[in-house]
């Protein structure tokens, strides 16, 4: 791989904490300097959250459409009827 | 997979009536009912393809606990659906920053999908490389990595890009 897609790589293991505790300590004595990392560091924790929004909006979708699947089903419709009615 | 063949109709048909009693009989609705057992089902499939879902009675009882653990933690007004170690922010709870997050998410789904698509393969589904390679017709495994870091990469870059504009 290109050095660039290392670094991403690099940044991954960091981020999800699987570098031993030598690679940690260097890895964040060049964040301390190396202000282009830092930013590409927070960038990358930032794509991480949002990945996981997106993957939660999906999931969300998929539920939602059990439920209204499940709701045609006469006898869980009437459950659910019962108990908020 | 039709919409008729998703695993987890049955457990869904099985467990969602127990939760929405006890919900209502501590005072919630239907929707709240569904929002909870849902960030639950979430937690639930999350740790499933992760390996690390240990059911000691059954995937009901598993799913019925978490729910409920949701619920009290959403009648507490505390988040719900914990972000791993090395994703969390300083502050959680930040409007502002959850606000910008939705932005950005909007913006990355409009110019990115196929990309968040092979993140999620990887990052929620677990899927190998192999299988990766296979469903998005990569040449091989050592392609598939490239592409991953190649989209992850993409995505940061963009996210840069979108927030040196939003300054």
């Amino acid at each position: 791989m290109r050095s660039e897609l290392n670094q991403t790589s690099l940044i991954d293991r960091y981020l999800f904490r699987q570098l031993d505790e030598e690679e940690t300590q260097v890895f964040e004595a060049k964040l301390l300097v190396n202000e282009a990392l830092a930013e590409k560091v927070a960038a990358q924790r930032l794509a991480h959250r949002l990945i996981r929004r997106h993957i939660q909006a999906e999931e969300r979708h998929r539920f939602e459409t059990i439920y209204r699947l499940l709701i045609t089903d006469t006898t869980f419709a009437d459950q659910i009827k019962k108990i908020f009615a | 997979m039709t919409q008729k063949d998703d695993p987890i109709i049955p457990l869904y048909r099985e467990s969602f009536p127990d939760f929405a009693r006890l919900v209502h009989r501590m005072g919630g609705t239907l929707e709240q009912a569904k929002d909870c057992f849902h960030d639950a089902l979430l937690i639930y499939l999350e740790r499933e393809k992760a390996g690390k879902l240990e059911i000691r009675s059954s995937p009901k009882a598993y799913l019925l606990g978490t729910a409920r653990i949701c619920w009290l933690r959403t009648l507490k007004n505390e988040p719900t659906i914990p972000l791993p170690e090395g994703l969390e922010t300083p502050d959680q709870t930040d409007s502002n920053e959850e606000e910008r997050e939705i932005t950005l998410l909007k913006s990355l789904q409009k110019s990115g999908r196929k990309c968040l698509e092979l993140l999620k393969a990887f990052y929620y589904d677990h899927c190998s490389m192999k299988d990766i390679a296979e469903r998005f017709g990569f040449n091989g495994n050592r392609s598939a990595t490239v592409q991953k870091y190649k989209c992850l990469e993409k995505v940061r870059e963009e996210i840069k890009t979108m927030e040196s504009y939003a300054k």
